[in-house]
């Protein structure tokens, strides 16, 4: 309990960030739907004359964009990819942190068990993630009541919300794999741009050559925003893939993480 | 009793050579000097039993229970002060000492307030803040707050004024007394002179001498030194247990082991000006095994 405490403390300030940039960007995206909606003709015309290939790697459907909903999930597709830097940058640290700042000597001579270290600070980032979750989901929900014209589908906007919480999770695994399996990471930021940046760009790929395939590769794939609001489920193979992805790289970061060897400074 | 108990330890680091099958007891109550130069494998075994890093053979027990298998629950007893301290830099002192005793299940404040009394430590700075000795205060703090049974300390007093030094021996030899045991690892051997009742030797892994500080100083070489009216024939100490001859003009010089009775006589048969008969102190002893072994 104490470690959990402890990371989540030391972690407040870097969550308090993220989800303040967040929330900041749903708020000021949201607050320009208006200005799209009250003028679909010319906005239309507009991404129109965008090449196609452009629109579909932009993630820019035409058909759904000026729906309220449309407008929503084109906006979270960049707050995922946000929420993603901040769960792997956490994911990545959280653990490699303590060899970097040096700080591993102090802690792991202390009466308790590796396990319990990695347990105690995976829940920190758990907590830390669901919190910046639970945020931006309310506010998101307070913005769409302020700007809403007409109703909207309130389940299919919990459902798409909550794929930010999802893709974090994936992440912060990934993150925490990474950080076992490279034994010095020099710079964290570095490590984790480049991995959700790699993998976005992997996204908006795919997009434009829409094969069904390279969508497992992704985890910015796994959750189409148009099948959740058409079809109000998420869809299962996804859903398993992220799933046991995480409780994969969970288990064998604990198993690495027992094993290494803390050297000396 | 013994309370640490090390069997033919061996860790490699790779193809790298850790420690080689280094085996000592440590018994309760004693203060045990752990010696060698930079890189012989003293925080190799320390870390080892501390479980830090897992040996590639052999086997370290503390209080009769298995290093790894009982890390956690062991190190309930154990304080362990590192040579280069490192912490969270954003905490401040006190919070990063509470933090510490929070490991522990109990009540640890009234020991924090009096160690940072003794070590005159700052207890409200950040520690980011702090010069390198203070840095190192923090850790004698975090390391004896909860009163630990064994204190392992890997060369304690660098960063350290002779001041603190002195409070912090004094602070050890009372904890001491009162029953705890101390493994110290050092390559300043005054220290070790000071306080340790037995040393292990090491040297590029392995354990080359085991022994009472005591028996180290009287079984050993007397360093002698003569002036003479003519220089000396290079044959003349050529006996048994004459060690390091040199001779320089007038002077000559060596290192005696044995009957004394034996050198004198032979010595008796010189003209001489001068005689300069001296115990070697630990440093010279020490010197000596490493250039011997070596």
């Amino acid at each position: 309990m104490n470690i959990f405490i402890h990371e989540l403390k030391s972690y407040g300030r870097t969550t308090f960030i993220w989800t303040a940039s967040l929330t900041a960007f749903i708020i000021m995206f949201m607050l320009v739907y208006p200005a799209f909606s009250n003028d679909v003709e010319n906005t239309r015309k507009l991404f129109e004359g965008f090449p196609e290939g452009v629109r579909k790697a932009l993630g820019l459907m035409l058909d759904s964009f000026f729906t309220l909903l449309g407008f929503y999930s084109y906006i979270f597709m960049y707050v995922t990819l946000c929420g993603a830097i901040q769960a792997m940058h956490m994911g990545t640290s959280i653990l490699s942190k303590e060899v970097r700042d040096k700080t591993a000597d102090f802690l792991m001579t202390k009466p308790v068990s590796r396990k319990k270290i990695m347990t105690s600070k995976l829940l920190a980032v758990l907590c830390s993630l669901a919190i910046t979750n639970i945020i931006c989901i309310l506010i998101a929900g307070v913005m769409l009541e302020v700007i809403k014209n007409t109703g909207y589908d309130v389940k299919a906007f919990l459902m798409i919300s909550a794929t930010l919480f999802f893709i974090q999770l994936i992440f912060a695994a990934l993150g925490v794999l990474v950080s076992m399996m490279v034994p010095a990471i020099k710079s964290v930021l570095s490590v984790s741009l480049g991995t959700v940046f790699g993998f976005f760009i992997l996204n908006m790929f795919d997009s434009v050559i829409d094969k069904e395939a390279i969508r497992y590769l992704t985890p910015f794939k796994f959750f189409d925003f148009s099948y959740i609001i058409k079809n109000g489920s998420y869809e299962t193979p996804f859903l398993i893939v992220g799933v046991v992805f995480v409780i994969a790289a969970v288990a064998a970061s604990y198993i690495i993480y027992g094993k290494r060897s803390i050297h000396a400074v | 009793m013994n309370i640490i108990e090390i069997k033919y330890l061996t860790k490699y680091y790779g193809k790298s050579r850790g420690i080689i099958d280094v085996s000592f007891n440590v018994e309760e109550g004693e203060i045990f000097g752990f010696i060698g130069p930079n890189g012989a494998g003293k925080s190799t075994t320390i870390r080892a039993l501390l479980s830090l890093i897992y040996p590639t053979s052999g086997s370290a027990a503390i209080f009769g229970k298995d290093c790894i298998k009982y890390g956690p629950e062991i190190k309930k007893e154990i304080g362990y002060l590192p040579s280069e301290v490192f912490y969270y830099d954003r905490m401040k002192v006190i919070d990063l000492l509470n933090y510490s005793a929070s490991f522990y299940k109990k009540d640890c404040s009234k020991r924090i307030r009096e160690l940072a009394e003794i070590m005159d430590l700052d207890v409200k700075k950040r520690i980011d803040d702090l010069s390198f000795g203070n840095k190192k205060k923090v850790g004698i703090v975090q390391g004896l707050l909860h009163e630990p049974k064994l204190i392992i300390l890997d060369e304690p007093t660098s960063g350290l004024d002779p001041l603190m030094q002195q409070k912090f021996f004094d602070l050890l030899l009372e904890e001491n007394k009162k029953g705890a045991t101390i493994l110290l690892s050092s390559h300043i051997l005054s220290e070790v002179q000071r306080l340790c009742s037995r040393v292990a030797i090491i040297k590029e892994g392995r354990i080359i001498k085991l022994e009472k500080i005591s028996t180290l100083k009287e079984d050993n070489y007397k360093k002698f030194k003569l002036e003479m009216k003519a220089p000396l024939d290079n044959d003349f100490f050529n006996i048994k247990g004459v060690v390091e001859f040199k001779s320089e003009g007038d002077f000559a010089s060596f290192l005696y082991k044995g009957n004394i009775n034996a050198v004198l006589k032979r010595i008796t048969e010189l003209e001489i000006a001068n005689i300069w008969i001296e115990e070697l102190d630990l440093e010279e002893i020490f010197l000596h095994y490493y250039e011997k072994e070596g």
